[in-house]
Order: structure tokens, then C-alpha cells, then sequence
């Protein structure tokens, strides 16, 4: 018997019985393990992408690095090519006289930790960032503080100045403001100023000052205008912020309170007594700290003529009527 | 846990339990490392009677195997059984072509092809060629014969087929799990591999493993497996004649059994009696123990005799010196080893596995299973080396993702 001379007969075996099987007909464990294994494949075909993505992001910096370096050894003198964004108010006089570049100092020369260190100094530079442009140009971008209040500062020797404060209690000698916007700053009272590393350490508290006099500004601008003075002595203690007009009523806001309300109460007041006493300031004090109650100090009318009484009258103050405010 | 690790399940869809073993592979030792068992529901007489309830329990042990084993099991070996299976023996002889008379490659393949090339009828599928020893001119070549002289080469093929559709059920089972069947083992090769050894098998030693609704047994010969059979009678056959015989429930018969059944008779006084229960209880009842052992020996006598006779002239005490060796749940019968001895006209003893496997798998019942996993890898790395884990790229990338 020999192979070639016989046709042999195909025999099956199970290995013929098909494996492949439909998700569907599969158990729970079944689902399951078939999708840990496509999760297995799509996580070893995203391993691929992400390789071959993170290859070609390594050429592609290989290539830039070397064509940036004839740049970098071409560097030229910066000279006035500094180039600066801002979202204030400083200049590019402001800047080069700040970084004070050598002349011949090419891009390579600088150390821009320094420069940088040298804007942040400044209060009214929040944040610096500086970067080269080659051949011959250093870009700075800035974003600066804006001023809500001034303050009155004196030096040992006596000397004052005065400074801005910003919303973060950052104080500083501002630099290319108009002065009608700083005119119309109030002024900050109660606080005392600690010095600190050639400036002044941050106001505490200016949040909820800056919250007010913000408020005051946008809904109340008629009431804003005539606001001389607010004082912080007895934010920390009481919650409450002075504010001082400038024709010497004092007003007291509760930093724990919607100023919002408080405004409208305040307008809501002042309208009352001038409609009252049309040309004359007649209220003293007004307290918005207490809720619906709202004490209100009133001055007290001019006094007649004196008459001969042996005895003066107690207080130049009326007494104090408590208005029920809608 | 090392890239070159192989995971492998072994699953017994038995007639009364389903038994799930994974063993950590790899390439040269193989550690078990799982163990999940469930109750058999929808499986009779070794085949697949309800899809549904027998995936449900398969999973539910292949489950909590893998749970035990912390790992996730990369393929599956299964045993197969039923009383669907069959075998025969085909033979082919072919003259040595070569002028010197050395047998060269292509003999050996043409006399092989030659052999296992025998039409089955529809339906059937071959599930094992078991090749014997090759023959030249005559004489008992147990190895190889490349380059040795003669002028007839002669092999022959057991061959062991089962019906198409019983066999895709019990593989579409585990595929329900979403895992690969890569061996499918004859149940008796799997346990005649376990509970002997291979001088044994070299003397002779005719294996009997004795399930619960099947028995399953293997005569090896001159070291490879000579004839196999699977009767589909087992444990619960004893268990439904002392349920028929002594009019209880089967359950209740079951209790008898594993008490009071024995393989061979011993209780001479017929009035010697036992409690169903023992505990008194309202319904406890009283059964000759002499009428237990009766029922339980005849079946069990049955069952060898059958064994037997099946093996016909296959076996005789001059090719099986070794003689008899059990297992199987069922052949914890006491006095079995006798009843098979007296049969068989063989010393019997029952098969252990070996000392360095756990306590609770060295059960009679679990052979099976671990002989599934031994016999599927000793046949492995005899051949091609085991897939390895770490064998790519691809690979190895999915497995960081496997999380195991």
C-alpha cells in the first residue's frame, strides 16, 4: 500500500468545530473578559499612537533645537528693541528705564530672572514674563494691579507721599495714572502700615473694602463721587467699614452684609433728610451695620441767640432717632 | 509576575460536579495555583443536557478558580467525555522505499497518514490519535524508527471519535466564557496519566476512573495508551439501584451509599441493621445493611465485568502485569480495590496523585482535572514550546493594559 496510489479519506476532527463566538451568546464573565481584552488592544494600539506621537515631538524639537542655534549665535545688541504688552497703564519709557539693559547686550547676555525680579519689585507689576526674540528683541508681558484707594504714608524723616492700594492690599507708588482717576480714589484710614523690604507689607482686609467701594461705583456712582475716606479700624474688630463724606457725615457699613442693600438704604436716607433740610447738611452719622435698624445721627439745627440761661444745653447733638428703613 | 507565565485552565464538565483548575505555567514547571469546583446542573451521563444551567455552573467554577488564582486564565484545556465516545483501531504498513533499506522521514509520515486516514461515519469527528508503537519487519520499535534498516514499516492508530454535535457543545460551553479550548483530553487519558506512572504504563496497567455518571478507562501498553473506552454507568447508578431497591428518595439513597455501600459483601447477618439517619428523627428508618452492600457490590461487579468485556482481547494479565488501578469519586466504595482485584485477576490499588500536590486536589475526584493539566503539558514540552506571554511587542504592551 503506498500513498501515492490512494485518495485518503479527510478526517475531522473538533479542531474543526468552530471557537468563534457573538459577544451576545457569551455569558456575563464571557462579556466581560472580551471587553478587557478589546480595552487591552485599544490601550496597546493608543501605547502605539502616543509612541509614535511622542517620537515624532522629539524630532521635531531636534530639528528646531539645532536651526535655533546659528539663531542664538547670531544674537544681536537688543538696543531699544524691547517689546511690551501690557494690560495697564506703564509704558515703554517705564520698562526701559526699569531694566536698565546695558547698551551692547545682546539676547545670550541677559539673565531674565534678574529682569524679572527687577519688574516684580515694583507693586504695580503683578506678574512679568519675559521672553527672547531672536535675533535682537525681548518681549515682556505684563498684567499690573489696578488702584481702588490712596493712603497717606510717612516716611521716618517726616517726608509723606502718597501711595495706591490695590484689591489684593498690595500698596504702591503708581506710575502713568491720569490724575483725575487718582483724585477720585478715596482715601484709607485705620490701618497702619508695616514696612517691608523697600515697600510696605499687603493692607489686610481690602477684599471686602474693595467689594464695597466696587459696588458703590457701579450702582451708586452719585454717592461714590462724594466718598472722602474709608477707614479699616474696625473691620477685623467689628466687621464694620467707616466711610467718611466729604461733608463729614460718617457712615458705617457692615462688611458682613450685602453692600448692595446697605447702598439703598444709605441713598434711600440721604434723600430723605436733604429733602427735609434742602441745602444743609443735617445728618452726622449713619449706621448700616445693624440690620433694618439704621441709627441715624442728626446734627442739631443752629443755635439762637444765646440767652442768658445759667446753664448750657448738655450736648450740641439732637438725640438719636432710629428711621425704619423699607 | 514574570512575562514568560502562562496561565491554563483545566475544566471537568462532569456529571456531578465541575471542577476548574489553573495552573501557572512556565515552560518548565507548572504550579496550581486555582481551584473553583460547582455542583453539575444540565449534564448527563457526561453530556451536555441544558446549555444554559451547564455554562452557568461551568462559568461559576472557571470564576472562582480564577478568583483564588488572582490571574486571568489565557486558555483552556477540557476533558471530554460520554458515552458518545468510541474507538478503533486502524493500522497501515508500508515498504521502505530507499534502496539501502533506511527508513527515512517520509516513510514514517506516509505509514502515519496512512494509518489515521479511516472515514468516519456522519456526524462523528475524531477526537485522539493515539499512535502505538511502530513495527519493522516485525520487531517493537518504542521510539522513532529514522535510520533504522528494514523493509516493512508497519504503526497503528487508536483512534477515538465522538458525535460532532456533543463535542461543540461541550467546547461552545467554555467558549461562552469568552476562552479558548486548546487541547480537548479524553477523560480517561487525563486520569490514567495522572494516577500512573510510567513504568506502569511501559508493564501494562489498565486505569479506571469511575465519575459519576460515566467510566472512563484506559489500557496502556508499552508506555502509550492501547485501548480506551467510556461506559456511560457510574456512582449515581448505585445510588438509583439502592434508590429503586430499597424504595427511598435519591438523596436518601446517596446517604446510604457513601454510610453503608460496599463493593464487596461483608455483613453476614442478614438482621444487622442501620438508621437512614442515625439521629432518631420522626421518618428515620431502619435498612439491612447485608441489603445495601448486595445492591451496591452487584453494580459495581456489573460495571467491571462490563469494563471487561468491552476490553476483550485487548486485555489479559500477561499485557496489564501491573495490573489495576482506580479512581474516580466513586472508587472511594470501600472493598472496591478487591471487587476490581477479583474481576480482573489483578492486583487493584487506588491511584494517588502526588505528594507535592495540595491535600484537598489528591481526592480521587479531582484526578480528572489535574491529570488534564499535567497530560496537556508533558505533551506540550515534548513538542513545540508553550506560547510564551512575553513572545511580542503587541504583546507584552496589552499586558501592562491587563492589569494583572
Amino acid at each position: 500500500m503506498s500513498k501515492e496510489t490512494l485518495e485518503l479519506p479527510l478526517t475531522r476532527s473538533w479542531r474543526d468545530i468552530p471557537q468563534a463566538v457573538k459577544p451576545r451568546a457569551m455569558s456575563r464573565e464571557g462579556r466581560r473578559r472580551f471587553l478587557l481584552r478589546a480595552c487591552r488592544l485599544l490601550g496597546a494600539v493608543a501605547t502605539l499612537v502616543a509612541a509614535g506621537w511622542a517620537s515624532w515631538q522629539v524630532a521635531q524639537v531636534w530639528d528646531n533645537g539645532s536651526r535655533h542655534l546659528p539663531d542664538a549665535a547670531e544674537a544681536k545688541p537688543i538696543g531699544k528693541n524691547l517689546l511690551l504688552q501690557t494690560d495697564g497703564v506703564l509704558d515703554q519709557a517705564w520698562l526701559a528705564a526699569t531694566l536698565a539693559l546695558p547698551k551692547k547686550a545682546t539676547l545670550m547676555d541677559l539673565d531674565l530672572t534678574k529682569l524679572k525680579a527687577r519688574l516684580l519689585v515694583h507693586g504695580q507689576v503683578a506678574t512679568a514674563a519675559l521672553v527672547r526674540k531672536f535675533p535682537a528683541t525681548l518681549s515682556v508681558r505684563l498684567t499690573e494691579r489696578m488702584p481702588i484707594a490712596r493712603v497717606m504714608a510717612e516716611a521716618a524723616g517726616g517726608e509723606r507721599s502718597a501711595l495706591l492700594v490695590a484689591r489684593d492690599g498690595a500698596v504702591y507708588p503708581g506710575v502713568g495714572y491720569d490724575r483725575d482717576l487718582i483724585e477720585s480714589l478715596p482715601w484709607l484710614d485705620g490701618i497702619k502700615l508695616t514696612p517691608q523690604a523697600g515697600g510696605y507689607a499687603p493692607i489686610v482686609g481690602m477684599d471686602a473694602v474693595a467689594d464695597l467701594l466696587g459696588r458703590a461705583k457701579l450702582e451708586a456712582d452719585w454717592l461714590y463721587r462724594d466718598w472722602h475716606a474709608v477707614s479699616l479700624a474696625r473691620l477685623e474688630s467689628d466687621g464694620q467699614i467707616g466711610v467718611r463724606l466729604r461733608s463729614g457725615t460718617s457712615i458705617i457699613f457692615s462688611a458682613k452684609d450685602d453692600f448692595f442693600g446697605q447702598l439703598a438704604k444709605l441713598d434711600y436716607i440721604l434723600d430723605t433728610a436733604a429733602s427735609a433740610h434742602p441745602g444743609q447738611p443735617t445728618v452726622g452719622e449713619i449706621d448700616l451695620s445693624l440690620g433694618n435698624q439704621v441709627p441715624v445721627r442728626l446734627i442739631a439745627a443752629p443755635a439762637p441767640a444765646p440767652a442768658p440761661l445759667p446753664v448750657s444745653p448738655p450736648s450740641a447733638l439732637a438725640t438719636i432717632p432710629r428711621i425704619q428703613v423699607p | 509576575m514574570s512575562s514568560h507565565h502562562t496561565f491554563i485552565g483545566a475544566v471537568e464538565i462532569g456529571t456531578s460536579k465541575v471542577t476548574a483548575l489553573v495552573g501557572e505555567y512556565t515552560g518548565r514547571d507548572l504550579t496550581i495555583i486555582g481551584y473553583g469546583e460547582c455542583p453539575s446542573r444540565g449534564v448527563v451521563k457526561g453530556a451536555i443536557a441544558d446549555f444554559k444551567a451547564a455554562s452557568d455552573c461551568t462559568h461559576a467554577a472557571l470564576e472562582q478558580a480564577e478568583k483564588m488564582a488572582g490571574e486571568r486564565i489565557d486558555y483552556v484545556y477540557l476533558a471530554q467525555t460520554g458515552g458518545h465516545l468510541d474507538g478503533f483501531y486502524n493500522e497501515a504498513v508500508v515498504n521502505v522505499k530507499s534502496a539501502d533499506n533506511m527508513i527515512d522521514r517520509n516513510d514514517i509520515r506516509t505509514v502515519c497518514e496512512l494509518a489515521q486516514a479511516k472515514e468516519l461515519p456522519a456526524g462523528r469527528m475524531v477526537v485522539h490519535h493515539i499512535r502505538r508503537p511502530f513495527r519493522v519487519d516485525g520487531r517493537l520499535v518504542p521510539t522513532s524508527p529514522e535510520n533504522l534498516v528494514g523493509q516493512r514499516l508497519e504503526v497503528g492508530y487508536w483512534t477515538v471519535h465522538g458525535q460532532e454535535q456533543r463535542l461543540a457543545d461541550t467546547i461552545h460551553v467554555i467558549r461562552g466564557c469568552n476562552l479558548e479550548v486548546r487541547e480537548l483530553v479524553l477523560s480517561s487519558l487525563a486520569s490514567g496519566f495522572m494516577v500512573t506512572t510510567p513504568e506502569e504504563r511501559q508493564n501494562g496497567v489498565l486505569a479506571i476512573d469511575i465519575g459519576g455518571g460515566t467510566t472512563d478507562y484506559v489500557l496502556y501498553r508499552d508506555g502509550v495508551p492501547h485501548t480506551t473506552g467510556v461506559l456511560p454507568i457510574g456512582g449515581t447508578h448505585v445510588t438509583n439501584d439502592l434508590s429503586i431497591g430499597l424504595r427511598l428518595t435519591e438523596p436518601q439513597a446517596e446517604k446510604l451509599k457513601l454510610r453503608f455501600g460496599r463493593a464487596i459483601v461483608q455483613a453476614r447477618d442478614k438482621a444487622d441493621k442501620v438508621w437512614l439517619d442515625g439521629n432518631f428523627a420522626i421518618g428515620d428508618r431502619q435498612f439491612p445493611r447485608q441489603a445495601i452492600e448486595q445492591i451496591t457490590s452487584a453494580r459495581i461487579w456489573e460495571l467491571f465485568e462490563v469494563v471487561k468485556k468491552k476490553l476483550g482481547n485487548s486485555f489479559s494479565p500477561e499485557t496489564c502485569a501491573t495490573g489495576v488501578v482506580l479512581t474516580g469519586g466513586t472508587a472511594r466504595l470501600p472493598a472496591i480495590t478487591e471487587c476490581a482485584a477479583k474481576v480482573f485477576g489483578l492486583p487493584a490499588h487506588l491511584g494517588e496523585a502526588p505528594t507535592s500536590i495540595a491535600d484537598h486536589l489528591r481526592e480521587p475526584g479531582q484526578h480528572t482535572a489535574l491529570g488534564l493539566l499535567y497530560y496537556c503539558v508533558s505533551r506540550q514540552s515534548e513538542g513545540a514550546s508553550p506560547r510564551r506571554k512575553g513572545g511580542g511587542f503587541l504583546r507584552g504592551v496589552s499586558r501592562i493594559f491587563a492589569g494583572a
